[in-house]
């Protein structure tokens, strides 16, 4: 995968963190192989897994949004926006970021108080294992929501001059295209020598 | 301000955030934003900070936070992700030709059925349109098979990944809606096979209707002849019934030797002993001793392909249907499945790992942060009192109820051809399936099913949701199968090219469609 380049300091830190948070599919994939082992081997399964990989679920849908975010790759449509002139587009900008901030403006405005009161009671999950998911998650949703509208002023502010790359659909998929082709074309060239042959003969 | 108004707003408010170019989410989002404030007026919303009605959109992303359900999406592209950099795929594509390449037709059903098996094995669908179009798309130009029917087959059968369970459209839906995942994999069973098995029909059919379409290849030494194929074949067979029953004992005898049953474990009585104990006898002394170990091997060599990709799937659907995990586990113990066989070829490395995550962190961040904001939009509307509205405008206009149901899909196939399901699924859905939960039951199919069964009215139209939106991935003019296609095909194809040689797999999606609409038992074989 080829990664957007990183434009100003902001993208410095979201990168840096993405990298961190990227690991946490592979913990839950761990710890949930661990719980099945355990249960179905052992008899004994564990308390823990199932909520810990909630509360590391709901901490990779957040962050990974602010990892797109810095790798401009949130679903949009580019249809009537490829066709207008530069001008425009930069108006098209502007207006979606403005509205950008509204949302999270809005967001932040109805929910920290409930965030900063889960938070200052340290409101568990109320189960066995009882991880303070509401205490941190709450919170979580709206520094997220922070960050991510710092990081669109920041894309808007480096890409102003610059247009976005063309949607390429190999963008989405992992494979080494280049040597699955020189492959392929190895097996052509020996299924046409085998032709060749077979016609000499 | 009344709630027709806020509703033409908002329509159009989409509608223009949408043609600007901004990201789907957060159109969402600041609009669920305005819904709002066109309802309560700005003096209630922003009367004190931290509280308020606005605090329903930070609710609605909290609940999606804690959805255990949605963990599955991020593991299975994880685990499509592991599967791509893997040669596991392109092995069972050679394994598959070694058997068909002597049928008419034989690459193009060969394609067909690896996208089956793929499907089965992860439910989205860019990788498997790629990956057929890089390896299967040259093989059959060269052979000179019709360009039209190559490129149709490999789109058509490469998006079968989201109708064959375990299916990321379907998640989406049942999280949405609030339906059962596992009945609605159930539930995807049939019509998902039934679309497969029209594609294979119609490759057979045309081909041998018209032999120019698909010519033979050059018959070569390494084919195998009829009769080596039905030894090989069998071989196979009785190989993997042996493994089965081997299986079976293994599990039995763990269960005996550290007492673990409990008068809940199933299959581990006598019976079942006896019954496998015979088919492995049998089986292992047709090896020995009927066929001997040279044709075994031989058997081994020209199967091989097959059985990493099918004992993923195995383990992915076995763990789902045999009820030893949820769907969540299951997509778990998948990438761990891939994770193994991936480090048994001698393929396994760090960096493939990474690369992996790194891959599902960006494109879980672009599906879930739709999530986000539909849901908070999808909140705000229904305070707003929105679906309630719309079903009302839609109940009593007085429409047929199968005029309805038409109306609503040709609404999914014009949105389908223009937007991603992801944000069809989020915003239409909260709207549609009040209103078809409404309609007269009886009224609904040709046998009218559902009236004996009405809690399936939601898992049949999630799955008529889903062959909507298999059209949605072949129609012209953003059908992303074909700019999928177009990425790896040779230069001279074009993109109306590749949209012409879907029309007659996208009649026979609507004719399955169709099916599915007035024959809601085709839904229904597993409940």
């Amino acid at each position: 995968m080829v990664e957007h380049e990183r434009t100003g300091p902001v993208d410095f830190i979201t990168w840096r963190f993405s990298r961190l948070a990227m690991i946490l599919p592979a913990v839950i994939v761990a710890i949930m192989f661990y719980e099945v082992i355990l249960r179905y081997v052992f008899a004994s399964p564990t308390l823990w897994v199932n909520e810990m990989s909630l509360w590391l679920g709901g901490m990779v849908y957040l962050l990974a949004g602010l990892y797109a975010m810095q790798q401009r790759s949130h679903i949009r449509i580019f249809m009537l926006y490829d066709v207008v002139p530069r001008s425009v587009r930069k108006t098209f900008d502007l207006i979606s970021v403005g509205l950008l901030l509204f949302f999270v403006f809005l967001v932040i405005w109805g929910g920290t108080g409930e965030a900063y009161a889960k938070f200052m009671r340290w409101e568990r999950f109320g189960t066995a294992f009882d991880p303070p998911i509401p205490a941190t998650m709450k919170p979580l949703v709206l520094i997220t929501l922070l960050v991510v509208a710092v990081q669109a002023i920041s894309n808007l502010y480096y890409d102003w001059h610059k247009d976005p790359e063309a949607p390429d659909a190999l963008d989405e998929v992992d494979f080494d295209i280049e040597k699955i082709k020189a492959e392929q074309e190895k097996i052509a060239e020996l299924a046409e020598q085998k032709t060749l042959s077979k016609k000499a003969k | 301000m009344d709630i027709g108004t806020i509703s033409l707003v908002l329509l159009f408010g989409m509608l223009f955030l949408l043609a600007i170019g901004m990201p789907l989410g957060f159109a969402s989002g600041a609009l669920a934003g305005l819904v709002l404030i066109m309802k309560f007026g700005p003096d209630l919303l922003f009367g004190t900070f931290g509280t308020g009605p606005l605090n329903i959109l930070a609710q609605r992303m909290y609940g999606i936070t804690t959805n255990y359900v949605l963990i599955s999406v991020p593991l299975f592209i994880l685990m499509a992700s592991l599967l791509e950099r893997s040669g596991i795929a392109r092995d069972m594509y050679s394994g598959l030709s070694i058997w068909l390449s002597r049928t008419r037709g034989g690459i193009a059903i060969v394609t067909s059925l690896m996208a089956v098996v793929m499907a089965a094995m992860s439910g989205i669908i860019g990788g498997e349109v790629v990956l057929l179009g890089l390896i299967a798309l040259p093989q059959m130009l060269r052979l000179g098979y019709n360009q039209n029917l190559a490129i149709g087959t490999i789109c058509a059968s490469g998006s079968l990944g989201t109708m064959i369970p375990p299916s990321i459209v379907l998640i989406f839906y049942g999280l949405i809606t609030e339906t059962s995942i596992h009945a609605l994999f159930k539930g995807a069973f049939v019509p998902g096979f039934i679309l497969a098995g029209l594609y294979i029909t119609y490759i057979l059919v045309r081909t041998h209707l018209n032999p120019s379409l698909a010519p033979l290849p050059e018959p070569s030494e390494e084919d195998m002849n009829g009769q080596e194929k039905l030894l090989y074949g069998t071989t196979l067979l009785v190989m993997m019934a042996t493994a089965t029953a081997a299986l079976f004992l293994f599990r039995i005898g763990f269960l005996n030797v550290f007492d673990r049953i409990t008068p809940d474990t199933g299959y581990v009585n006598s019976k079942t002993l006896w019954i496998n104990l015979s088919i492995f006898a049998i089986g292992m002394s047709h090896m020995l001793f009927y066929v001997g170990p040279n044709v075994v091997n031989e058997a081994w060599k020209r199967g091989r392909g097959m059985v990493s990709p099918l004992l993923v799937v195995f383990v992915v659907l076995g763990s789902i249907y045999g009820g030893i995990t949820g769907i969540t586990e299951a997509a778990g113990m998948g990438c761990i499945a891939v994770l193994i066989l991936i480090y048994f070829r001698g393929e396994f490395s760090v960096g493939l790992v990474q690369e992996a995550l790194m891959r599902t962190f960006k494109s879980t961040g672009t599906i879930i942060w739709v999530t986000f904001g539909a849901t908070a939009l999808a909140g705000a509307y229904t305070i707003a009192g929105g679906p309630y509205f719309v079903a009302n405008l839609i109940l009593g206009a007085d429409l047929p109820t199968l005029g309805i149901l038409f109306v609503m899909m040709f609404i999914f196939l014009f949105l389908g051809a223009f937007m991603d399901w992801v944000g069809i699924v989020l915003l239409i859905m909260p709207v549609f399936l009040p209103i078809v939960l409404k309609l007269p039951l009886e009224e609904i199919g040709v046998f009218s099913p559902l009236v004996a069964h009405p809690s399936f009215v939601s898992i049949w139209f999630g799955i008529l949701f889903c062959v909507n939106m298999q059209v949605s991935f072949l129609s012209p003019p953003f059908g992303p199968a074909a700019f999928y296609l177009k990425s790896v095909a040779p230069p001279h194809i074009s993109l109306p090219d590749i949209f012409a040689g879907f029309l007659p797999f996208i009649g026979i999606q609507l004719v399955v469609l169709m099916l599915i609409l007035f024959f809601p038992e085709l839904t229904m074989f597993f409940r």
